[in-house]
């Protein structure tokens, strides 16, 4: 697609506007209209009042990461370190062992992510050949006092829920 | 009594300065302190009842003169290593002091030959801004303009100095 | 000395030291809530006191503690630690004593002695307000220069040069106003004000001087560094400008003394041009020789008022979204019930006023000084609303458009001006 050129005329020029002050009063005109109908009323302020109201997340959001699981509740990962060496951040920390359960041969004994070095790029979640891993929580704030809290292990991954319905998961992945 | 101790205070923090001004070895404290001290005599013209000539002192010494110098000292950025050793400085100075001895007996004396008034308030608009005026524009109009010619000729020539050099550097 | 003579010395002084400190709180929440208004948001208005959170007030009470309590880190670097230390001390206290001769009220008459309504009364007016400012330079001059840091340094170098570049087109434009006036003393100036011409328009500085207003205006914004002339702290450029080196409380005395210097701009402007305290068309002794009426003007005008500002108050102290028991309209309640109480106490003042005040008497003097001094605040307060909308307004200037403008454009038309004022002036004879 080619760019889109867009000629402005160049302003500037005239004796009016060269004498500056008339420009900067119609400029403060503007600046008190928003003033006034603001003081008047302010409920048509552009503002999300946050804490009490949450934004509309996206199912393409990328938000905290979760572990899957098969439908027995074991977990889908086979600690093939796809996602580790995807990772540009390298904020993935996996240790494999043998798998216990019988489903393949190997999963992971441990399976660390720093959120703190995170940068929610979501290769981890394009680079998994099992669809172990996945960013879909829709939890985007998370705050810790201190570096070793943000430090997220296995069981906590695996035990957070999807945020989104199937349907629109999948949907976000089409889009890309 | 009041006026007594405030004018010494003056006169104290007057001295101190120009004190600094030769002691001190970096040029901004020492510009700093010949800024104390326009500001102290400043206080000694206010003593005298001298409005204009206290404000006169405080916007063009105290704050344009002085600003301009200090403005400049900040501009050349001079660290301690930039400043040249002075190792006979001391020697200097002492010399310099003896040397003034004969003019400061000199003055003394002359101090002690003008005679005692009682240095009371003057009367009323004397030192306001309107009676300096007029003794300004009628007794000493000549004088007045031909310093103002004056300074007028050295901001031209300080113009077409700094232009000629400009044109040169293009 | 009477007691009198002292209760007023303690009176006048305290106004004119702490009513500037006390109007940093207007003027940073000012700044805030109206730089958050033209801009479509909310601005601060979360921080509270068991929920009070008196308009964003208590925000300034959050970052004052915050600053109050930072580690106040001194570099290493930094070699001249005293000048280091006394630079924000110079810029604050050269800001707070600039306002000490601007008038706020017009001289009060008690028991037969008069007093001048200033700070330190005396004559000299409009030449103190320059030479303070002047010293303001030091303050910028040593912060950047003995920070060791090479923004500070350019921060102070671009400061600096502007300051004194543009006390010239000031100082001009005031010369043409004194031709008008007559006289440098803020009094006088404020008392010429007063009169009316052809009996309806005031005769304020600025409709005899419109020319040397805007010029005054222009150079007092760059004075107080103020966008569209702040360069020195343009943080596209030079990060913060001076100050980039200090932290905790001498940054706050900084940030301070940008605040009072201009709240000491805006009442020299407002002093000098938009009548001072005089409240438009009533002039001091037409109102102590009406005292009468006035007081009932008030009596009425201050409750229907406040009706208005309390429907106000309710219609935008709620919450924005679905809350139940809505904790702002309890908080609404309380603004509301504090203001009824204010009103009336004062309305029954008015009341004894109107019930046992004679004309010309001290009850009528201070009322009508009381009047003065919020009619100097309301107009002040004006002014620095002034100062906040054009910062949100415009975009900076570069820095040679800047010296251009001081140089090429006001210094010029203040002299014409000074011309044309004084043909006409000597003219008019």
């Amino acid at each position: 697609m080619a760019a889109k050129v867009k000629q402005l005329p160049s302003r500037g020029g005239t004796p009016a506007e060269k004498v500056y002050l008339i420009e900067i009063f119609k400029g403060m005109a503007i600046t008190l209209k928003h003033f006034l109908r603001n003081l008047w009323d302010n409920s048509n302020l552009y503002v999300r009042h946050y804490p009490e109201v949450q934004p509309d997340i996206p199912a393409r959001w990328r938000g905290r990461h979760r572990l899957l699981t098969h439908p027995d509740g074991t977990p889908k990962c086979v600690a093939c370190f796809m996602c580790q060496t995807n990772c540009p951040a390298d904020c993935i920390m996996i240790k494999a062992g043998t798998r216990i359960d019988g489903v393949t041969e190997k999963m992971p004994v441990s399976f660390t992510i720093d959120l703190a070095e995170c940068i929610y790029c979501g290769y981890c979640v394009e680079a998994c050949p099992e669809d172990a891993i996945r960013m879909d929580t829709g939890i985007y704030a998370f705050t810790s006092s201190n570096r070793e809290e943000m430090k997220i292990g296995m069981t906590e991954m695996l035990s957070l829920k999807g945020g989104f319905p199937e349907e629109e998961y999948q949907k976000g992945l089409e889009g890309e | 009594m009041y006026i007594d101790t405030l004018f010494s205070i003056f006169a104290l923090i007057a001295i101190a300065g120009s004190l600094g001004l030769v002691l001190f070895r970096h040029p901004m404290q020492s510009a700093l302190c010949l800024a104390v001290t326009m500001i102290s005599l400043a206080g000694i013209y206010a003593l005298l009842s001298a409005k204009l000539i206290f404000l006169l002192q405080l916007i063009v010494y105290a704050g344009a003169v002085m600003a301009m110098i200090v403005f400049i000292i900040m501009f050349l950025n001079l660290r301690e290593k930039d400043l040249p050793e002075e190792r006979e400085r001391f020697t200097y100075l002492i010399g310099g002091a003896v040397l003034l001895i004969p003019v400061a007996w000199f003055m003394i004396k002359v101090m002690k030959s003008i005679p005692g008034v009682k240095n009371s308030i003057v009367g009323n608009g004397f030192g306001s801004i309107k009676e300096l005026g007029q003794v300004l524009f009628t007794n000493w109009l000549v004088p007045f303009e031909i310093i103002s010619l004056l300074l007028l000729v050295t901001l031209v020539g300080a113009v077409v100095l700094a232009g000629i050099r400009r044109e040169s550097n293009d | 000395m009477t007691n009198l003579d002292i209760i007023m010395v303690i009176v006048r002084v305290s106004i004119s030291a702490f009513v500037p400190l006390c109007f940093l709180a207007v003027c940073v929440t000012m700044e805030r809530r109206v730089a958050g208004f033209i801009q479509d948001r909310s601005g601060p208005n979360r921080a509270g006191i068991c929920g009070i959170r008196a308009g964003g007030l208590v925000q300034n009470l959050a970052d004052g503690l915050k600053l109050a309590f930072k580690e106040d880190i001194i570099s290493e670097h930094v070699e001249h630690k005293f000048l280091y230390v006394l630079a924000p001390i110079i810029s604050m206290a050269a800001a707070i004593i600039s306002f000490a001769l601007v008038p706020f009220a017009d001289t009060l008459v008690l028991d037969g002695k008069s007093y001048v309504m200033q700070g330190i009364p005396w004559d000299t007016g409009i030449l103190w307000f320059l030479a303070i400012t002047g010293f303001s330079v030091y303050g910028i001059i040593l912060a950047g220069w003995s920070s060791t840091n090479k923004y500070s340094l350019l921060g102070a170098l671009r400061s600096a040069s502007q300051v004194i570049s543009y006390e010239i087109p000031m100082g001009l434009a005031v010369i043409s106003l004194l031709i008008v006036y007559g006289s440098i003393n803020l009094s006088d100036i404020a008392r010429f004000q007063g009169q009316t011409w052809l009996g309806f328009i005031p005769m304020w500085g600025i409709l005899l001087q419109p020319l040397a207003a805007v010029i005054f205006i222009v150079a007092a914004f760059a004075e107080c560094n103020r966008t569209p002339f702040d360069l020195a702290e343009g943080e596209s450029e030079l990060v913060a400008g001076f100050h980039l080196e200090y932290s905790a409380m001498k940054f706050a005395v900084f940030f301070m003394g940008e605040y009072v210097a201009m709240f000491a701009s805006s009442a020299v402007i407002v002093t000098l041009f938009f009548g001072g305290y005089n409240i438009p068309f009533f002039d001091t002794d037409f109102l102590i020789r009406n005292i009468k009426p006035v007081a009932f003007v008030l009596l009425v005008i201050l409750p229907v008022f406040m009706f208005y500002f309390a429907k106000w108050i309710r219609r935008n102290n709620r919450s924005q979204y679905l809350r139940e028991n809505d904790p702002r309209k309890a908080e609404a309640t309380i603004y509301i019930r504090c203001f009824w109480i204010l009103i009336a106490i004062i309305e029954v003042f008015l009341l004894a006023i109107l019930a046992f005040a004679q004309p010309d008497t001290a009850a009528a003097h201070l009322l009508v000084a009381l009047m003065q001094i919020c009619t100097f605040l309301i107009k002040v307060t004006l002014m620095l609303f002034v100062y906040v909308w054009v910062r949100w307004t415009i975009p900076r200037f570069r820095y040679d458009q800047l010296q251009m403008l001081g140089w090429q454009k006001l210094l010029p038309l203040a002299l014409l001006n000074i011309f044309v004022t004084g043909a006409i002036v000597v003219a008019l004879g």
